[in-house]
């Protein structure tokens, strides 16, 4: 019966909390996911000072949301009681930020591993980048993610940590969510159902991906009938590891 | 959600992927452009792709840089190929280099194989949900069947799966070009990480180890007290003189060269090699006429006579002509005991007692005084290794004495007449194509047994306590 107690300007900022932690939630995702595209960049003939500062401004972007919606959600799931009606609402993003957060720690370690491994502090390192084949540039990657504007309607100052500090905050963050709230993760329903993103598609796109798939198949080189991996006339191993040869 | 705890024991470092940083520093040197695998361009309908090299090329590199021969060469090119380092751009499916002029391309270093992590279960989701876009709905069946997996197992994720597979997929606005390698990278990443059914990945490693082997171990107050148990431990042991153990491996050496399958085919053929069964068959325990190999294996210790089954049934019949089985059959009871379940212990160690061990029980055997005194004894409680210090016993009485009037006797030159030895297969291409076709499951394991206990039960009821009146009876009525 609490539900009834509460005023109505108590239900609208809820509703309003609840509506701003979900786009902050979208905007979130979409800063990972060009992250994670500009990620995959370094270390290729691609990669240079001007990718890296990219992929820095893209992380501060997604500590800013990360840190605010953090908070928001922590705050809307420790004041929510029993019954209430956006309960499974909430509990959904919490998994969802739950499940981003630890996405995009994997991504950073792995940008943290390999900004070691191909450091382009000399001219010489600049040999050292794989050619991957990439030809042309990420800035459009880039410049889709600095179009995602944090939600909230009021400004918070938070210094934004270095790549290590970052790894070891969002562990911290994680800890203590998982702490303070209990909520079961495996009962939370999803609202989306299996093989339900194939079916719905967009009209732009339909031509340009039934192409795409045949430029991936390039021709198959005929193959002579000998099935196995080495010359061997014995060998009918499809493997590498054969020990015939 | 993964589970986050300091305390979780669970095992998760990958043993004996050491050689991926080594690997690593060959395909740097190998992508310089100066001095490395010469690229070209790969052409496509609408755009050209660059850095594209051949198989051929590959091969050569490897061969002038890493100087090793060409077949070497070609398979650890075909190595690098199955870790991911390299993909083929024609059938993407077999990570196989082909020293000819099929394409491949090098992999960018997102994704390259690390030790540390592996590759996700939910970025696998994030992949097929992703594809399952943009073919819509028409994944491998393999794949389905990981999809539908996945599902079931991260269900309560499955919100945020599909909003970034909606989010990376919107990357419309990178050149076509770079969509397409970026395409074909992470399809030859996955192939790599979860390869299709039925073919081998070079990256299964066996199970996760507990302990990161690339850590350094902490030096704390147990590492040292560990280290130093050890080591006095090691100081304790008995030492052998080199000479002393070098000569008896290499008598082992010469003894056992002749039977080793690895050193010498054996006859008639490897069946792992022509799939044809006849070897097993020759060997199995229960056949009439052994093969020379086997006979001759027998004289050369007494331990090989009694572990092969069959040998042991030919000592058990010579012993059964010199009257003197008691001892062979209280070593098998005795095995029987050390081998057996814990239920049926008492009841087999009281047995054994009346049978064997009692003063003037109907088998007795002839042990000294002092351990049959210890064995009655342990046998007021009996447990597995109760009738170990008798069993040895006997064994070295059966060895100095019984085994080499044995190999004297007729029966056994009888049996090394006999023995056959098959002639070496030599099987045509189309024959061993045919052998593996003809491929069938040996018999089942449920009736072998039941013929052994069958074997069991018939040798039970013959060797009950011989009546030496009876018998002497029967010869003198004869008479």
């Amino acid at each position: 019966m609490s539900r009834w107690r509460q005023s109505v300007v108590e239900i609208q900022t809820r509703k309003r909390q609840v509506n701003e932690c979900e786009r902050a939630q979208a905007a979130l995702s979409k800063v990972t996911a060009c992250f994670q595209q500009m990620a995959t960049s370094l270390g290729s003939n691609m990669d240079g000072s001007f990718l890296r500062e990219e992929l820095e401004e893209t992380r501060t972007v997604a500590h800013k949301i990360c840190s605010g919606l953090h908070r928001r959600l922590l705050s809307l799931l420790i004041e929510m009681e029993q019954g209430q009606e956006d309960k499974e609402q909430v509990e959904r993003l919490w998994v969802m930020i739950l499940s981003s957060l630890e996405n995009f720690q994997r991504d950073l370690k792995k940008v943290k591993v390999l900004q070691e491994i191909f450091p382009l502090t000399q001219r010489k390192d600049r040999q050292a980048l794989i050619n991957a084949g990439y030809a042309g540039g990420t800035s459009e990657v880039a410049a889709r993610a600095a179009m995602v504007q944090t939600p909230w309607l009021s400004v918070e100052e938070t210094a934004s940590p270095d790549l290590k500090n970052h790894i070891v905050e969002i562990d911290v963050l994680l800890e203590e969510m998982f702490q303070r709230v209990n909520v079961p993760l495996w009962s939370v329903e999803p609202t989306q159902e299996a093989w339900v993103e194939g079916v719905s598609t967009q009209d732009g796109g339909q031509e340009e991906d039934e192409s795409l798939e045949d430029i991936m198949e390039v021709e198959v080189v005929s193959q002579n009938s000998t099935s196995g991996c080495c010359n061997h006339h014995n060998c009918k191993v499809g493997c590498l590891l054969c020990l015939l040869s | 959600m993964t589970i986050r705890s300091d305390r979780d024991h669970g095992q998760r470092y990958r043993p004996r992927m050491s050689c991926l940083k080594k690997l690593e520093a060959t395909v740097v040197q190998m992508q310089d452009p100066s001095t490395g695998v010469k690229g070209t361009d790969q052409k496509l309908n609408i755009t050209t792709i660059p850095h594209v090299i051949t198989g051929q090329d590959i091969v050569a590199w490897i061969t002038k840089n890493v100087n090793i021969d060409n077949d070497e060469a070609q398979a650890f090119g075909t190595m690098l190929v199955a870790f991911g380092y390299i993909y083929p751009l024609q059938d993407h499916k077999k990570l196989v280099l082909r020293p000819d002029g099929s394409l491949y391309r090098f992999q960018t270093p997102y994704f390259w194989p690390v030790q540390k992590w592996k590759a996700e279960d939910t970025d696998y989701a994030i992949y097929l949900a992703k594809r399952n876009i943009r073919k819509k709905g028409v994944l491998h069946a393999y794949e389905q069947e990981e999809y539908n997996k996945l599902h079931k197992w991260m269900n309560h994720k499955w919100d945020f799966i599909v909003m970034q597979a909606k989010e990376q997929y919107q990357f419309q606005s990178l050149s076509k070009a770079d969509r397409v390698v970026f395409d074909c990278q992470e399809r030859a990443y996955w192939i790599v990480h979860r390869p299709p059914p039925q073919t081998h990945s070079a990256m299964d490693y066996g199970l996760d180890r507990h302990i990161d082997r690339n850590a350094e171990e902490k030096k704390t107050y147990d590492y040292y007290r560990r280290i130093i148990i050890y080591t006095q431990q090691a100081v304790m042991r008995s030492r052998v003189k080199s000479s002393v153990s070098l000569g008896a491996l290499a008598k082992y050496i010469t003894t056992f060269k002749n039977h080793d399958p690895f050193l010498v085919p054996c006859l008639p053929s490897n069946p792992w090699h022509t799939d044809d069964n006849s070897y097993w068959e020759l060997n199995a325990p229960d056949v009439e006429i052994p093969t020379k190999m086997s006979v001759e294996r027998w004289s050369f210790s007494f331990y090989e006579l009694l572990n092969d089954p069959r040998g042991r049934a030919d000592f058990k019949i010579f012993l059964k002509k010199e009257f003197s089985g008691e001892n062979l059959a209280f070593w098998e009871a005795a095995e029987e005991l050390k081998w057996g379940t814990a239920a049926s212990m008492s009841e087999k160690a009281e047995q054994i007692f009346k049978t064997f061990l009692a003063p003037g029980a109907p088998r007795w055997i002839n042990i000294d005084g002092r351990t049959m005194g210890l064995t009655v004894k342990g046998l007021e409680h009996p447990h597995r290794y109760v009738l170990d210090a008798a069993q040895t016993h006997i064994f070295m009485l059966m060895k100095k004495d019984t085994f080499y009037r044995y190999l004297k006797s007729p029966v056994y030159k009888e049996i090394q007449k006999k023995a056959i030895s098959p002639a070496p297969h030599n099987f045509s291409e189309a024959q061993l194509q045919q052998n593996m076709r003809n491929r069938r499951p040996s018999i089942n394991p449920i009736i072998t047994w039941q013929k052994e206990q069958e074997e069991k039960a018939k040798a039970a009821a013959a060797a009950g306590p011989v009546d030496i009146k009876k018998l002497m009876a029967s010869k003198l009525d004869r008479k």
